[in-house]
């Protein structure tokens, strides 16, 4: 098994980080540049093969329509979905688009997740020359607001890039877990993550218990499209409007002037925080060059509305908390886009004390990925992260309206059951759409999936079908149903109304041999044995448990039957065989889980400590 | 909720799956709750269920784990919320019957509810009609601070209710009373929501 790392895919700028083994501490680590932040930059070159980062940023002014910045904006949305942001973005959406957006860049499409997946294994190949060693695991952090498709789409984009994504952790926890590491802070924590392209607000509690810290999120807003990205386009629009009055010039937002402008504004917006007034000097295609000097004040004036527009989320999300602003004991600024002077003034105001910024707010959130990453491979020490699921998960009922099943801000795994019947004789198909969002009408909720349960032809009423909505400690949706008369159970295979399903993702495995290091069935052999050595291990250690003593003897030799298979099909190089192997071991320790479980479950009643299970 | 059967033996498991909401914190089905135990005692299965503590386990067990943690999560979200108790405890004593018409007004409230929709009515054309709104708008957020009190006055009986059936289950009260008081419990939570429901549709309307 390789290496372990968390990473922090965001909007503008990615970042990799790991535990250091000497010290504890997490640390970002540097690309070939030195630096640790890779531009979020993604260019096709002539030659057919992938630029990533700073190289890519140059590109954006020789290159335009075969470089593309922000994909995160496009992750796990249709294309009906980002038409208000193409007049803002740059981005060429492909008219083969269906339910899942189709970037050009030059003469090829990429969907969102692999354009981000290019970006990952960018970050993967940094960690990989800093260790020396294969990194095949990953923690990936999302915005905590970010729904069930576009985490879905980063976990794919992770699969893409050869990752095996153990967790999607939600950014502003992920800075909490940091901070917490670095300062032992305790008490309710508000964390206000203002980055690129999205802003997160997130309420903790940070408990101290005999076992260890938890941190428990307990609520969390936002909104997935606002960030530092907006600053940027109101200054852009604001000049734009400026040269076309005074110069009769107007800019097309997809030309290499306009990015030449935008290119100037972010350096200006960064000096802006540093000093009082920054003046613009930008020369015109008509030989003129444009001045103007903005005042801090002037500058606060324009950007106010982005600012406005968090003060929503922050009230919904301590109102869910059931908390005042004066009683939370912490405030904690996240994303480079809080190095606004404004807006460390308005935080610092709502909540009536200095928020915290010793660390690098670029980075906080990758190291606190590392932190997580870290907590997984070892198994839960002595820290556990109780995250929620930001958005209400509802189910279509008659007439168009939303049933909720789960509320916003439960606790994750969560999961709520419905029982399902038909309405008229024989019928074989029960139709069922499931939604995410807060409004009453599943036409203003966000459509997940719609599904069709099959049931023997009965009259009308008889069958009944169990269905189990479950959301996952990622914050993906998960479907099972049971049919209650025969106890026979199945997943259902879901098909996400936006995102890639498993054959779009297979074939792009398969297509990506050409950017990838190994050949795919190579690779397949390898994750197969990989996860093969694991389950083995982890039996080995569930039969030394005392507990395995309760298996009957006829379980007992199922399992070793099933290990020994497993052993021998790893010595070979079928992976169908071993990922067969595999299931085949899962089943026979089935009981060994549940006799393993209750006993954890029993220790943890009676309040004692025991071994580790 | 889990089986009371191992899923691969048949057997009844020796450590006894949780049955309810209720057996999985070992409390008794009883609606007063003590708050810190009940997260003490969630914080301590967290530790023992969640799914970080089994990455590097079995599939079985990851599964299991992740089963199990939902089931523990989705419990304490229930039981903390005192309504969401009352619903849950009617439930799995099968006592819970939603109002026939959940549109139909409790008899005691058809005036006020009449008068209410009346308002609501007038301010929709006032408003289309673009005329004055200010009287109509002050008419009706009288009416919901009424129903608000009334909000107050059911959660009151509600708790008096939940007072009932515990001191029922205390004194092993047979049927017949522990019926009636589910009654009581279930035709208050009726109300309960079809005041609610009332509220919230002029929240809307004023906002």
């Amino acid at each position: 098994m390789g290496r372990i790392v968390g990473i922090d895919l965001g909007t503008t700028n990615s970042l990799v980080a790991y535990i250091d083994a000497q010290t504890g501490q997490p640390k970002c680590i540097p690309g070939p540049s030195g630096s640790t932040l890779c531009p979020s930059i993604v260019s096709l070159d002539p030659d057919g093969s992938i630029i990533v980062g700073e190289p890519a940023r140059r590109r954006l002014l020789t290159q335009p329509e075969r470089t593309i910045y922000s994909v995160k904006r496009l992750m796990g949305r249709g294309p009906s979905d980002v038409q208000s942001e193409l007049k803002l973005f740059p981005f060429r959406i492909d008219p083969s688009s269906n339910h899942v957006i189709r970037v050009r860049l030059g003469e090829k499409v990429f969907t969102p997740p692999e354009i981000s997946s290019f970006i990952l294994r960018e970050l993967k190949n940094w960690a990989e020359a800093f260790f020396g060693e294969i990194v095949d695991r990953a923690v990936i952090t999302v915005p905590a607001y970010f729904n069930d498709a576009q985490r879905q789409a980063t976990k794919d984009a992770g699969k893409l890039a050869g990752l095996e994504v153990l967790r999607l952790v939600n950014e502003p926890t992920a800075a909490a877990l940091a901070y917490g590491l670095h300062e032992k802070q305790r008490g309710k924590v508000a964390v206000y993550d203002l980055g690129g392209g999205t802003f997160d607000i997130s309420v903790l509690k940070l408990i101290s218990t005999s076992e260890g810290d938890i941190y428990q999120v307990l609520s969390t807003n936002g909104d997935t499209h606002l960030g530092g990205d907006d600053i940027d386009n109101l200054l852009q629009a604001f000049v734009h409007e400026q040269i076309l009055q005074t110069d009769a010039i107007d800019f097309s937002p997809h030309g290499e002037l306009a990015q030449e402008l935008r290119k100037e504004l972010i350096a200006l917006k960064h000096k802006l925080s540093e000093t009082e007034s920054a003046t613009l000097r930008f020369p015109l295609p008509n030989g003129k060059i444009f001045v103007h000097e903005f005042t801090r004040g002037a500058f606060e004036a324009l950007i106010r509305p982005v600012v406005d527009r968090t003060t929503a989320p922050v009230k919904q999300a301590l109102a869910d908390a059931q908390l005042k602003p004066t009683e939370m004991d912490e405030a904690v600024l996240v994303g480079g886009a809080t190095r606004t002077p404004l807006i460390r003034r308005t935080v610092q105001e709502y909540f009536d004390r200095k928020p915290h910024t010793e660390l690098n707010p670029d980075e906080v959130v990758a190291l606190g990925a590392a932190v997580q990453a870290n907590i997984l491979d070892r198994g839960v020490q002595n820290m556990l992260l109780l995250d929620v699921t930001p958005l209400s998960l509802g189910i279509e009922t008659y007439g168009g309206a939303v049933a909720k099943i789960i509320p916003r801000n439960s606790t994750i795994p969560a999961s709520a059951q419905e029982l399902y019947t038909t309405g008229v004789d024989n019928q074989t198909g029960i139709d069922i759409h499931v939604l995410q969002g807060e409004r009453e009408l599943a036409k203003d909720c966000r459509s997940l999936a719609r599904f069709t349960l099959r049931v023997p032809p009965a009259p009308a009423g008889l069958p009944r079908v169990e269905v189990k909505f479950l959301i996952d400690a990622n914050g993906i949706l998960q479907v099972g149903a049971k049919d209650i008369r025969s106890g026979e159970q199945h997943m259902i295979e879901v098909q996400p109304s936006y995102g890639l399903n498993d054959n779009d993702i297979e074939r792009m495995l398969e297509e990506s041999i050409e950017y990838a290091e190994q050949d795919f069935a190579e690779r397949q052999v390898i994750e197969a044995r990989t996860e093969a050595d694991s389950i083995l291990k982890a039996t080995e250690k569930a039969l030394a448990h005392p507990n395995s003593a309760n298996l009957s003897a006829p379980e007992r030799a199922k399992i070793e039957v099933s290990v020994a298979g497993l052993k021998e099909a790893v010595q070979g190089s079928d992976y169908k065989l071993m990922r067969r192997q595999i299931d085949e071991l899962n089943r026979a320790t089935e009981h060994l889980a549940e006799l393993l479980m209750n006993s954890a479950v029993q220790s943890a009643l009676e309040g004692k400590k025991l071994a580790e299970v | 909720m889990g089986t009371h059967f191992c899923s691969s033996c048949g057997k009844v498991l020796q450590v006894p799956e949780h049955s309810d909401y209720f057996a999985m914190f070992e409390l008794p089905r009883k609606l007063w709750i003590e708050m810190s135990a009940l997260e003490q005692k969630f914080l301590q299965l967290s530790w023992k269920l969640h799914p970080d503590n089994f990455v590097n386990s079995t599939g079985a067990e990851r599964d299991i784990s992740l089963k199990r943690s939902s089931e523990l999560n989705d419990a304490y979200r229930t039981l903390r919320d005192p309504v969401a108790r009352v619903e849950y405890l009617l439930a799995i004593e099968g006592a819970r019957k939603e109002g026939q018409n959940k549109q139909q007004a409790p008899s005691e409230l058809l005036e006020e509810v009449f008068e209410l929709n009346e308002s609501l009515d007038e301010l929709r054309e006032a408003r289309a009609s673009g005329s004055d709104t200010v009287g109509l708008r002050s008419r009706l957020q009288a009416a919901e601070r009424n129903f608000e009190r009334k909000l107050t006055e059911v959660d009151g009986e509600l708790q008096g209710a939940a007072r009932e059936w515990d001191k029922l289950i205390d004194e092993k009260a047979d049927e017949t009373p522990r019926n009636a008081a589910k009654g009581k419990l279930n035709e208050l939570l009726n109300r309960r929501s079809y005041i609610r429901n009332l509220v919230v549709n002029v929240q809307k309307e004023l906002l």
